[in-house]
This record gives C-alpha cells, sequence and structure tokens, in this order.
C-alpha cells in the first residue's frame, strides 16, 4: 500500500483494495456456480443419496450413481460435529466437502461428477482420516448439456484434423511424385530442392502415417535402424545418395529409378489407407504428444536428417502437426481446463519464436550451423512444451 | 447441542475477535464517532452472507466447494493484508494521541473510513459464508428439534458475549500497555487467519501439500473439544496443521511482528521518520 500521508491517498488506497477484492471473487462466484437439485427435488428422479454419520458409523444410501449432478444428504445422527467428503480415487484429493455438521443437522453436498471411481468419507469429530467407503459414479450416458456441447467441439476438432490430414497427405503425394522424378532422372539439383520441403508434409502428419506399421520403415527408416536383412527403401535412402559422405559410392541410375518407383507406390498407399482412418480425440492429443517427442528424439539432435542437415524442416513440420492438432482440441480444452490451454498457447509460441530465428529464406538453416547453445535453447524449449502437452488427451478426453 | 454450541462459538469467535480489538482501539484514542463505520461493515458481511446463505440453500443454483473454499480462503488473505495495515496504521496514530496533532490525525481517520468499513466486513464475511449456510441448515433441521438452532445461536451469543467482555478488560488496560497489546494480538489473530486461508486454498486444491502435515497433535486437543474450539476460534489454531500452513504462519507472523515492536518502540525523537517506515512495512 503506498505511503498513508494524506486522506486523499489513504481513501484511494482503501477504494482499490475494494476493487480488487470484489473483482477477485465476484467472477469467481459467478463462474463457480451448480445446479442445486437438493432444492428442486422435483427436477431430479432420483433423490438424494442418504448418508448418515454417527459417532462410529458412516451409512452411505448407494455405492454407485449415474454422472452427472449428484446430492448427498448428510445427516449427522452422532453426538459429535461430523464432515462428509468426496474424495478422488487415489483418496487424496478432495472433490467435494462439508464441514461443520452438527448433530440432529442434515447438510447438503452438491456436486457434479464424472464417471469413475471415488471414496466417501464421514469425519466425526473433525480429525483423522474419516470413515471411508468406496464409491462409483458411472456413465450415465445421457450427459448434461455442457457435456454434449463438449462433444460438440470434440468432435469439430477431430473433423478438421480428418480434413488436415487429407490435405497434407494430397500435398505429400503430389511433391514425391516431382521429387521421385527429378531424383529419378539424374536432377540431384532439383531433388535436392524439393528434399525437405517435401518431407515435411510427411512429417506433418507423422502419427498417422506410423500408425501404419509396415509402411512407416518402407518410407522413413533410417540407415542406422536398419534391421539386419531389412532392405533400405524409402526418403533417407535418397537423402545419402543425393547429400553423399565421403568415400560414398553413388547409385546407378537403375537403382535411383527403383527407389523412386518404390518412393511413389508406397505413399499412394498411404493416401489410399489414410482415407479410411478414424481418427479421434484421444489419437490427436496423443499423436500431438508424439510428434514433439519425434522432435526431442531425432530432430534437435540432428540424428534425422544426418546427410541433408535439413532437420529443421522437419521440426517445424513436427510442430506443425502437434500445434493444429491441440488448435483442434482448443475450443473443448477450454471449457475443461482453459488454464493448460493457455499454458500450451503460450509454449507453442515460444518455440514457434525461437524457431523462427533459424529461417533462412523459404527454409531453415542447416542442422550443423546451429551452435550448441542454440540447439540447447530449443531443446530447453521443446521440453518445457512437451510436459504441459502430456496432459492435452487426459484433459479433453477424461 | 453441545456440539452445535461449540461450533456457533468457535465461529462467532473467528468473526468477532478483529472487531472487538479495533473497537477497543478506536474508543481508547478517543475516536468513538468511528464506530458506526466499523458496525456499518460488520452489518454488510451479515447481510450479504446471510443473504448468499439462503440463496445458496433455496436458491436454484449452488457453489462448487472449489469456489467455497477459494472464497474463504482468498477474502481470509485479502482480511490479512487489511488488518496488517490497520495495525501499522494504529502504531503510527497512536504516538500522536493527545497531541496538538489531534486534529490532524482525526481528518486522517475520516480517509481511512473506507477502510474500517472494508476491514470489519472481510473480519466477519470471510468466516459469514459458511456460518449462514450452516445456520440455515439448523433452521431446516428445527422442524425436527429446535435444539441444533438454539444451540448455534447461543455459541455465536456467547462468542459475541465474550468479545463484549474482552472490549471492557482491554479497555482498562493501561494506555501504553494497550496499543502494544492491540498490535501484538492482531498480527497473532491475523497470522492464523492467514494460515487458515492457505488451508482452504489447498482443500480446494489450488495451492498444493494438504496431506505434509508438519504436525498433528488432534489425539491432544480434539477439534471438537471446547478447547480445540477457543484454539481454533481465536488464534485459527488448527490441530493439524500441514508445513504450508505452518510456513505461512511463520513467515508472517516473525516479521510483521519484528516490524510492529520496532514501530512501536522506536524512541519518540525519531517520530518524524516512523511513517515512511511503516509505511514501507505494510506495503
Amino acid at each position: 500500500m503506498p505511503g498513508l500521508t494524506s486522506p486523499k491517498i489513504r481513501r484511494t488506497a482503501g477504494a482499490r483494495l475494494a476493487v480488487v477484492a470484489a473483482t477477485a471473487v465476484l467472477p469467481l462466484a459467478l463462474a463457480s456456480c451448480t445446479d442445486n437439485a437438493s432444492a428442486n427435488p422435483s427436477g431430479t428422479t432420483d433423490g438424494p443419496i442418504q448418508v448418515t454419520s454417527t459417532d462410529a458409523d458412516c451409512k452411505v444410501s448407494a455405492a454407485e450413481a449415474p454422472s452427472g449432478n449428484l446430492t448427498f444428504a448428510v445427516k449427522n445422527d452422532g453426538a459429535e460435529v461430523t464432515e462428509f467428503y468426496v474424495l478422488a480415487e487415489d483418496g487424496l484429493r478432495i472433490v467435494a466437502e462439508v464441514e461443520n455438521i452438527g448433530p440432529g443437522i442434515t447438510r447438503n453436498l452438491v456436486l457434479t461428477a464424472p464417471a469413475g471411481k471415488y471414496i466417501t468419507a464421514c469425519k466425526p469429530g473433525m480429525k483423522g482420516d474419516g470413515i471411508r467407503a468406496d464409491f462409483t459414479v458411472k456413465d450415465s450416458g445421457k450427459q448434461a448439456t455442457a457435456d454434449a456441447d463438449l462433444q460438440k467441439l470434440v468432435d469439430t476438432g477431430v473433423t478438421q484434423y480428418t480434413a488436415y490430414v487429407k490435405d497434407q497427405t494430397e500435398q505429400l503425394v503430389a511433391g514425391t511424385k516431382e521429387f521421385a522424378a527429378a531424383y529419378a532422372a539424374g536432377d540431384a539439383a532439383k531433388a535436392k530442392s524439393l528434399y525437405a520441403a517435401t518431407r515435411m508434409h510427411w512429417e506433418r502428419i507423422e502419427p498417422v502415417a506410423e500408425s501404419f506399421g509396415d509402411l512407416d520403415p518402407k518410407l522413413d527408416a533410417r540407415e542406422a535402424d536398419l534391421e539386419p536383412g531389412q532392405k533400405w527403401t524409402g526418403w533417407h535412402r535418397a537423402e545419402k545418395d543425393l547429400f553423399p559422405p565421403a568415400g560414398y559410392k553413388e547409385l546407378t541410375a537403375a537403382e535411383r529409378a527403383a527407389i523412386s518407383k518404390q518412393l511413389v507406390a508406397d505413399t499412394e498407399e498411404l493416401s489410399t489407407r489414410t482415407r479410411t482412418v478414424k481418427l479421434s480425440a484421444d489419437k490427436l492429443g496423443n499423436g500431438a504428444k508424439e510428434l514433439l517427442d519425434e522432435v526431442a528424439r531425432g530432430k534437435v539432435t540432428g540424428e534425422e536428417e544426418i546427410w541433408s542437415h535439413t532437420d529443421l524442416w522437419d521440426f517445424q513440420a513436427n510442430v506443425d502437426g502437434a500445434r493444429i492438432a491441440f488448435e483442434n482440441l482448443k475450443p473443448a480444452l477450454q471449457q475443461k481446463d482453459a488454464a493448460l490451454a493457455k499454458d500450451l498457447d503460450a509454449k507453442f509460441s515460444a518455440l514457434q519464436a525461437e524457431l523462427k530465428n533459424h529461417a533462412k529464406g523459404d527454409g531453415f538453416a542447416y542442422y550443423n550451423e546451429l551452435s550448441k547453445d542454440e540447439v540447447q535453447q530449443l531443446s530447453a524449449l521443446v521440453d518445457a512444451l512437451g510436459e504441459p502437452l502430456s496432459k492435452l488427451t487426459a484433459a479433453v478426453v477424461l | 447441542m453441545t456440539a452445535n454450541f461449540l461450533i456457533g462459538l468457535r465461529e462467532g469467535l473467528e468473526a468477532t475477535l478483529i472487531v472487538v480489538l479495533l473497537m477497543a482501539y478506536l474508543t481508547k484514542s478517543g475516536r468513538r464517532a468511528l464506530l458506526p463505520r466499523l458496525w456499518a461493515g460488520v452489518g454488510i458481511a451479515v447481510a450479504v452472507s446471510v443473504g448468499f446463505g439462503a440463496l445458496l440453500t433455496f436458491g436454484p443454483r449452488g457453489l462448487t466447494f472449489e469456489a467455497q473454499e477459494a472464497i474463504g480462503g482468498g477474502l481470509s488473505i485479502v482480511a490479512v493484508g487489511l488488518v496488517t495495515w490497520m495495525v501499522f496504521w494504529m502504531a503510527r496514530t497512536a504516538r500522536s494521541l493527545g497531541s496538538e496533532l489531534r486534529s490532524r490525525v482525526d481528518g486522517v481517520a475520516d480517509g481511512a473510513a473506507w477502510g474500517l468499513v472494508l476491514v470489519a466486513a472481510l473480519a466477519v464475511g470471510r468466516e459469514g459464508l459458511e456460518t449462514a449456510l450452516f445456520l440455515w441448515a439448523a433452521a431446516q433441521a428445527s422442524g425436527e428439534s429446535g435444539t441444533p438452532l438454539f444451540g448455534a445461536l447461543l455459541g455465536l451469543a456467547v462468542a459475541a458475549g465474550l468479545g463484549y467482555l474482552l472490549h471492557r478488560g482491554v479497555l482498562k488496560v493501561n494506555l501504553s500497555l494497550f496499543f502494544t497489546w492491540t498490535g501484538v494480538a492482531l498480527v497473532v489473530i491475523a497470522g492464523g487467519v492467514l494460515a487458515y486461508g492457505v488451508h482452504d486454498l489447498q482443500e480446494a486444491g489450488i495451492l498444493p501439500g494438504l496431506h505434509s502435515l508438519a504436525f498433528d497433535v488432534s489425539t491432544a486437543v480434539p477439534p471438537s473439544s471446547w478447547y480445540g474450539t477457543l484454539l481454533k476460534g481465536t488464534l485459527n489454531f488448527s490441530p493439524a496443521t500441514t508445513w504450508l500452513e505452518a510456513a505461512a504462519w511463520v513467515l508472517y507472523a516473525v516479521p510483521v511482528m519484528f516490524f510492529y515492536l520496532r514501530a512501536n518502540f522506536r524512541p519518540p525523537l525519531r517520530r518524524a521518520e516512523a511513517p515512511a517506515t511503516a509505511a514501507a512495512v505494510a506495503s
């Protein structure tokens, strides 16, 4: 508080505090209302769950209930003051509680409970862990209006992402054909210029592409990861040939033609299969996390594009894919966990801003041009984003 | 009956103490004219709590548990800030009592009018909602038996009576001791209010560490006993205290007490410097 030397200053200080207090509490109060089922017994078909708390006993009239608004009418039949808790499955987190239930008094506890396992507890005398019992909330199927709206938001997000995957696959097929033609024709300069940009379409939808276990190795295997006896095809095979290390023996024109043909065929097969792939919110959320893990594992270390050093193109594409998935889920996430949505927004922006520092022309700096500190900086931002991103799926789906 | 009486007593004491000490201070410093301001704050808090409690009990919408705890906890912490400010304000104005500066001091006090209203409203209001919900529940039960409501109201009445006795008692205290004593008591009480606010926020899941207990003496001091009730009502002492609560208490009470005592026992010659220092501390 500022100096209190004049009445005028003091008055403004008091007024400001009043405003602070009011602004802090009011929205909280307005945003945190819950339906008062107890006050409107005719509105609910099943009455409240009866809880009778005595000094040695805690009787709950039902051990399970359908999800939605639950009302516990807690009656204290004991001689001591009691409390009633609904705890999360871990028995630690308080989901809801009602304190100060004096003898002879009934107090209602109203909560909106999603399906899941819970623990109820009476605490006569207000000490200790209380008299506990398991309680199950079953999915009632008929969800509250807020949930229906939420489902709509999730569905819209999934539809949008499905369209995104389709669009990227189409661009991937077109780009791959162009790249393959140049490569097969021995036009190394053109093939090199197309390489990184075309692969971005692949990297953006990698989790979907990887869900087809047979296609992924054929298209994206790196030499270091080859299994004994595995035939090396796909992008990285061409990469080594286009950006040859010292002492490397070039492929023949026939070998290049074969690799090109295979690459196009496999990409077209991928495109066909993604047409029928069924996406869902959890696949989006987990996919976003996978993409970021990919960045942390391969791109930020420079292992993915060991010969072309175009890791930052892949990096950017992975981040694009993750961000689009997040943005499609964001309207739903904002309803369930606005703070997480905000956090993710900020961390995606921070990572994107740092990536932009390395942009060059249409593309990026090569990985081997980055200093150790720059790599570390990118790595730190990836880690910072990965932590909240790992909560995305649970926050939207559960 | 006894248990409900103790609830009323505890909640009543929690709400009363700060108001009583501020009242005694105003009386003692010859500014009884400002008492209505204090009462206005109390009145607003009671009216809002009772009205809000009735709305939540009988209206179509209730508050979520998190919201109740967040409101209680948030108000408690805001109340601590205001009480701390009042304590230092009192320490400073007490020095100029009876001096030629009286008129100026009264002017200053006038400026703090809204501060007084706010402190009183918060001191009562932070416990008001929970108490009002309890009273409405007791009133509903009175169809079966009137004793719960009677017990609770009796508890509140006794709390008010104890407050009155305390008020009379402290008025008899020697004047120079009085100001220090009131301030010390308020700092200790405010520390308890802060710890209590922290606990509310822990229960709501806003702050972590609900299950990391610094100590648990609830067997020796059962919360439902009369002495547990008194300790909780006066000092907000919780027999099962989390580390975060304990840390909040220590980090508040120790430095504030230090600065308060320093401000109080500063030699009168250096009085001119006092306002700046105390203001810096209070901010």
